[in-house]
């Protein structure tokens, strides 16, 4: 499925006066298609058979770039690249799961050897000191005062049942949905991988994290009906230039994505901006959660690597070993043990 | 700032703070920090799968007798994008599990830090920019 990038053919125009010295002209047109393909801008994307944008492909979005901007950045939305090279080292040595210090709470939040991580080792090529790009501060605007409550109250209801059974565990212990794996897309400690699947009519995101695949219509179907909620939302795409534009509504209200509730309303567009990169945006709105919307920017960097299946139940045994534990955890508790 | 307020800030700092140490699941519910186990033995069964990797060791006691343990891992598809499968870690591998015990008692443990007995890595870090890890950064 994985295929290499493919230049569309274009004609030499304005080259002809030079077809009788073929081999300087070949050389000149080869450095106009390198230059077409690095300058972005005027480079134009292939196309599949049916005359769609190719996305095709397995693409990443690794990047050790924060959601939100840090309160050291503030006011700089961009860093320099010495800045850039700081916060990467600084932020790779924090991340340094095979580091002891910090207590053992830390010990064990860390979990397991850094080898199993693969977060990345730097920041987006842009040196945007945020992925959020709308608010100018780089942060997702605060929530909605009634939001809030309905949040706090959750919170309490979570964490006075948080072990009562599996209905309470975090959606990502369930293996129901990961919160950064879409959408949104967004980067995470693994998995960070895609693979995007173009056929007449639809356009389907195979996503590495907990294996699920959104698929897009792009004929224009109404959304289902109101009050239908589905853990990946319901997509509709269509094409703007050589932009996708993917609008997901109907959310389930248990997703809560960053506060979000069932009203959230997705924007995403995918531009593929040269052969190995796709510029990849989404416009957050849920005017009864957020007090504005919000938008954030992730390159998605073109891979050759596989995608490797995520078979999130097979080996879940951390969802038994978790109540296993509070049960054993009661019962100490009972005999006054601690 | 009101008693609620405050319980919301802290609520929010609480899930933030999580984050950075949050795998597939918190491993905090799973593991007691209170019992930290150190074993020594070979590998009697890799079993390779999501969301975690989980290594049976067949783990020495001092009495000379010997007790098998499971010890948890993270998901091996960041092990198979640098080429490394279960036959990686061959059964009868002598390694060395440092980790927490299960909260309920049973033989099992997160492998912390899983090394050689001579105190090398079992696997090499990501950190760096491993080998066929890609990065959309640069």
């Amino acid at each position: 499925m994985s295929r290499k990038p493919r230049a569309r053919s274009q004609k030499p125009e304005g080259r002809v006066r030079y077809q009788f010295i073929l081999a300087s002209g070949f050389l000149l047109l080869a450095s106009s298609l390198a230059f077409a393909q690095h300058s972005g801008k005027s480079w134009i994307p292939p196309r599949t058979p049916d005359g769609q944008p190719d996305l095709q492909g397995v693409w990443t979005n690794l990047t050790i770039t924060p959601l939100e901007r840090p309160a050291e950045f503030a006011g700089k939305p961009f860093l320099t690249k010495a800045e850039a090279e700081e916060y990467e080292k600084r932020t790779l040595a924090s991340n340094n799961a095979d580091r002891r210090d910090g207590g053992v709470d830390a010990d064990l939040g860390r979990a397991y050897n850094d080898a199993w991580y693969d977060r990345g080792t730097h920041i987006v090529p842009t040196l945007r000191s945020s992925l959020v790009i709308d608010p100018a501060d780089g942060k997702i605007p605060p929530l909605t005062p009634e939001r809030q409550k309905q949040m706090a109250v959750w919170r309490d209801t979570l964490q006075s049942h948080a072990t009562d059974g599996p209905e309470y565990r975090p959606l990502p212990e369930r293996c129901l949905v990961w919160p950064t794996a879409g959408p949104p897309m967004l980067p995470s400690f693994y998995n960070n991988n895609y693979r995007i699947v173009q056929a007449p009519g639809y356009v389907m995101i195979l996503v590495e994290m907990i294996h699920d695949a959104c698929i897009i219509p792009l004929d224009g179907r109404p959304h289902v009906a109101t009050g239908v909620g589905e853990w990946l939302g319901d997509s509709r795409g269509h094409w703007d230039g050589n932009t996708l534009i993917v609008e997901t509504t109907n959310f389930s209200g248990k997703t809560r994505f960053r506060g979000a509730d069932e009203n959230l309303k997705l924007v995403e567009r995918f531009t593929r901006s040269s052969p190995d990169t796709i510029s990849y945006e989404f416009t957050v709105s849920d005017p009864t959660a957020f007090t504005k919307p919000w938008r954030a920017q992730i390159p998605m960097k073109r891979t050759e690597e596989p995608i490797f299946e995520y078979a999130c139940h097979e080996g879940n045994y951390a969802l038994t070993g978790v109540l296993a534990g509070a049960r054993a955890d009661e019962k100490r508790n009972e005999k006054g043990e601690r | 700032m009101s008693t609620k307020l405050a319980g919301i800030v802290a609520g929010c700092a609480l899930l933030l703070a999580a984050v950075p140490a949050w795998a597939h699941h918190a491993f905090a519910a799973e593991f007691d920090a209170k019992k930290p186990v150190k074993l020594q033995g070979k590998v009697t069964r890799v079993e390779w799968i999501n969301p975690h990797a989980w290594i049976h060791i067949d783990a020495k006691n001092a009495d000379g007798t010997s007790t098998e343990w499971m010890v948890e891992a993270g998901t091996p598809n960041t092990l198979f994008r640098r080429g490394l499968t279960k036959d990686s870690l061959p059964v009868g591998t002598e390694i060395v599990v440092d980790g927490y015990q299960a909260k309920d008692g049973s033989l099992r443990c997160n492998g912390r830090d899983l090394t050689f007995p001579d105190g090398r890595k079992l696997f090499l870090g990501n950190q760096g920019g491993a080998e066929g890890a890609p990065d959309a950064g640069k």
